[in-house]
């Protein structure tokens, strides 16, 4: 099986080892794994702040980069939903394009949502010892109906024990540029979630989608917590030595 | 209604800091967010009957002028008088017009929120005529000189002794503290109300085609008693409120309440055909049925009709994660919440609210409720590629968009970019990899510590390994 | 042009399906409906408690006004009222009622009506306002008995429409839903039954 990693342009430029624990899993499922050089971002934050003709370039950049490849996987919920959910979206008056987007639609992955569904990895590479509380992201949560992959993988993992938080669906207040247009009310979001994540006292948060993480963590850390783990959940399924 | 979407972002502020508020919010969400999802898996095919609702507001959205003039056939056949007004200033004229018709002094109302749209009862006391809101929250509200935050709750923001205060205040009487003995007061306060008032004013929440009718729900029972014991009653709603049939409506009224407040179904469901007949010992002998129009056919045939659908539950304030932080005061005008966000840019001018369409996480909450599945994150979406259009948002963010795209679509440019950000934001963070400023985006680090990047990009770190 | 002139013009295609259009007007196809209940009689008496409406039972209609009078002693209610002029037949006075049939007036505390039929779904009745049945003396008491024939319960609202359509054809000025006391939760979302309608309804099941 021939899989092309997009590995997202948060994950590029902030946290290189969600990519390689995502790597080494789908390693662990057998595939061999491709990583287009050329690869950038998905066009979310452009398609999001109105711009959907550079969204539609980036599109077929993407296009371009990965339609070959059996399955495409990426390790964001927000970034595959962009590519199943949006890219089709985007061509529907162009028939010809529209048919190659939605077929590639059908081939990208979360990377959850693949372990799970499609290869259905039994054996996790990697070991975690301890309480861990999972935050849903958005667009992967509803998008894609990512809920139950996540955790049914944390399960097969013996250390693990998942203690979930209230409201685990409620947005984190991310959002992408609207984390800095309405900062304070971002912050407020995020506040309510760290006070989630800290009353299930676990050890750790983890969740799919790095720009939700960046926002928890940083929130967790300007209110003084220094101890509470925010892991991609590529890090806990794969373990996060090399 | 005066448009303060303007001063969205001050206004977040404000709310924010605002504890009383903030408790009576935390309200808002366990009763709406849990009543609504305890009773809507009453009905075993939820997903079904939401295709089959939205698929009855498009039928009548992609012919409305046909169902418009069907009902008012059959309405104006009963004895109704249907009046069409093309902005709020018509609308307010009319029913001046119709209060001096009928020689009107003082008219009771029940909640209406196209009436808030127009401003009505400003317009009516201009007029002459004295205008006494009936529904429990709009009397506070009408007392307070203070506008509705929730479309469902008007009054969520504020609370009993706030309440307790104002009715000592403006009734003179006792003070009363509980909230049983508040309710009876006010009971007996606007029953005179009721009984005294040449006309009613109500909304409609459906017009039906079939059979001329106007159809009201209200819980309060003030619904009923405006428009059964005046003389005259005036019913003002917008033009895409019309559905075809009384099984249609069945349809819609299955999902309405239960999105709305967690019922089965409201206290009282009054359809209203005609005045009063021959023989009917009650009834207004004049009914009027004023439809609005106020830029809502402008958004027929384009992207933003799905809009139209809404049948104003206010599911999607109630389960917004950013209405549940800072209320509906803030987003300035009649709507707030994501039906807001899009509704008052699209009504009211989309350069009076360039915050709204943005102010969103597209979070999805809103859609996956939705009674009517009006696609509310991609309509949004839609609003800031118009804002961009018009140039109407700031000229540095359009700078960094367009650098942004530029980058993105030259991977080598994007490489090297991205080589050097992420080594001097690694220098940045020092040994606890965290930035606790991070110039031009104050936004994020006035309440957050930035986490430092690695230092290298994956891409690099890929090549060097393999 | 006028104002109707105009929006129409915006609002209406050029040449409408009018035929399909018509078609669904005059065969108002029904959407979506519950799965069918066992029993409609217990499903309304379930549902109508959860309302808050109470419910008693009378074998005939000959019993109803010594009924109605218990349930006001002993909430030490007023004994007099109004009814529908349908039901001025009832013997209200040997039961100690003073019930006068007219629509109801501010003072009047108690309002007896029948139903044109229930609904089992939602614990609903279905009233219709006429010259025999006044909408009023469901509204304006504080307590309002409703006297529903048991055989006239109906599993939905699609049901009572057609109902209604048969029976009526058109339908009058008013036709109400009533489910259970008038309530409110404007003041921090807390029910609060007693509105500005009843603050309590009596169902009462006999066959009339």
């Amino acid at each position: 099986m021939r899989i092309g990693l997009f590995v997202t342009c948060l994950v590029d430029s902030m946290r290189p080892k969600i990519g390689f624990a995502t790597l080494r899993l789908l390693k662990a499922a057998g595939c061999v794994v491709f990583v287009p050089e050329s690869q950038t971002c998905c066009g979310q934050p452009g398609y999001n702040s109105g711009d959907s003709k550079t969204a539609k370039e980036l599109a077929l950049k993407f296009l371009s980069e990965f339609e070959s490849f059996d399955y495409i996987v990426i390790p964001s919920g927000s970034c595959a939903g962009m590519i199943r959910v949006h890219y089709p979206a985007l061509f529907e008056d162009e028939p010809e394009l529209l048919d190659r987007f939605l077929n590639i639609a059908e081939r990208t992955f979360e990377l959850t949502d693949f372990l799970h569904r499609i290869v259905r990895l039994e054996k996790m590479p990697g070991t975690f010892r301890g309480r861990l509380t999972y935050h849903d992201s958005c667009s992967g949560l509803r998008e894609l109906d990512v809920y139950k992959q996540p955790r049914a993988l944390l399960a097969r993992m013996p250390g693990v024990v998942l203690k979930e938080m209230v409201e685990s669906t409620t947005c984190c207040g991310f959002g992408g540029t609207f984390s800095v247009k309405y900062g304070e009310l971002s912050t407020r979001m995020s506040d309510n979630k760290c006070r989630h994540i800290t009353e299930t006292h676990a050890g750790a948060i983890a969740g799919g989608d790095l720009g939700c993480l960046l926002n928890i963590e940083g929130r967790l850390r300007r209110n003084g917590d220094h101890d509470t783990r925010v892991l991609h959940i590529a890090e806990i399924l794969a373990g996060e030595e090399d | 209604m005066r448009n303060a979407s303007f001063d969205f972002k001050r206004q977040v502020t404000v709310k924010l800091a605002d504890e009383r508020l903030q408790q009576a919010l935390s309200r808002l969400q366990s009763r709406f967010v849990e009543g609504r999802s305890a009773v809507i898996s009453e009905i075993h095919d939820l997903q079904e009957t939401r295709d089959a609702a939205a698929q009855i507001r498009d039928r009548v959205l992609n012919n409305l002028g046909h169902w418009l003039l069907e009902f008012e056939e059959r309405a104006t056949s009963r004895g109704a008088v249907v009046h069409w007004a093309e902005t709020v200033e018509d609308a307010n004229r009319i029913v001046a017009e119709i209060a001096a018709l009928h020689n009107v002094k003082t008219a009771a109302k029940s909640k209406s929120m196209v009436s808030e749209e127009c401003g009505l009862n400003e317009a009516l006391e201009k007029a002459g005529v004295e205008v006494v809101e009936t529904d429990l929250g709009e009397y506070i509200l009408q007392k307070a000189h203070e506008a509705p935050s929730h479309i469902v709750a008007p009054v969520v923001h504020k609370n009993k002794e706030e309440i307790s205060d104002l009715f000592e205040k403006v009734h003179g009487l006792p003070r009363k503290t509980g909230i049983a003995e508040l309710c009876r007061e006010a009971r007996e306060v606007l029953r005179p109300a009721f009984l005294n008032a040449d006309m009613g004013i109500s909304g409609a929440n459906f017009l039906i085609a079939e059979t001329g009718s106007a159809l009201i729900v209200t819980n309060e029972g003030n619904g009923r008693l405006v428009t059964t014991l005046p003389r005259v009653h005036v019913a003002i709603t917008g033009i895409e409120k019309v559905v075809p049939t009384l099984e249609d409506l069945s349809t819609l009224l299955r999902l309405l309440p239960r999105s709305a407040t967690g019922q089965s179904i409201t206290n009282y469901v009054s359809l209203l055909t005609g005045k009063r007949g021959e023989g009917d010992p009650e009834g207004p002998e004049h009914f009027h049925i004023v439809l609005l129009d106020n830029g809502r056919s402008s958004l027929l045939g384009t992207p933003m009709q799905e809009m139209l659908r809404c049948i104003r539950c206010g599911a999607c304030m109630n389960h917004c994660p950013v209405y549940q932080n800072i209320g509906g005061h803030a987003y300035g005008w009649v709507y707030p919440g994501p039906m807001g966000s899009i509704l008052t840019p699209l009504l009211d001018g989309i350069e009076k609210a360039p915050d709204l369409p943005n102010a969103s996480t597209l979070c999805g909450a809103c859609a996956v409720v939705c009674p009517v599945k009006i696609p509310l994150p991609d309509l949004l979406r839609k609003l800031r590629e118009k804002q961009l259009t018009l140039g109407i948002r700031p000229q540095r963010e359009t700078a960094l968009l367009k650098a942004w795209s530029w980058l993105a679509l030259h991977p080598r440019a994007y490489a090297l970019a991205t080589k050097i950000a992420v080594r001097a934001m690694n220098l940045m963070g020092g040994s606890k990899g965290l930035l606790h400023r991070l110039p031009g985006a104050s936004g994020w680090t006035d309440g957050r510590d930035f986490p430092a990047p690695e230092g290298k990009t994956f891409r690099e770190l890929y090549k060097e390994r393999s | 042009m006028n104002a109707r002139e105009k929006i129409l013009a915006r609002i209406s295609k050029a040449r409408p399906d009018e035929a399909a259009l018509r078609h669904h007007l005059e065969t108002h196809p029904r959407g979506p409906e519950p799965l069918a209940f066992d029993d409609l009689k217990k499903r309304f008496a379930e549902r109508a408690a959860k309302l808050s409406s109470d419910l008693i039972e009378a074998d005939q209609l000959g019993l109803v006004p010594g009924l109605i009078a218990e349930y006001l002693k002993q909430r030490a209610l007023p004994m007099k009222g109004v009814c529908w002029p349908a039901l001025a037949h009832l013997p209200w006075r040997n039961s100690g009622l003073e019930i006068e049939a007219r629509p109801a007036g501010n003072e009047d505390m108690v309002g007896i009506t029948g139903a044109f039929c229930a609904i089992a779904e939602t614990g609903t009745l279905l009233l219709l306002g006429g010259e025999k049945t006044p909408a009023s003396v469901s509204l304006l008491p504080e307590t309002h008995v409703a006297i529903v024939d048991p055989r006239r319960i109906v599993a939905t609202m699609e049901d009572a429409w057609d109902l209604l359509r048969r029976e009526f054809g058109a339908p009058p000025r008013t036709v109400n839903f009533i489910s259970g006391p008038s309530r409110t939760a404007d003041i921090e979302q807390t029910v609060t039954l007693g509105a500005h309608g009843p603050y309590r309804v009596l169902l009462v099941l006999t066959p009339l």
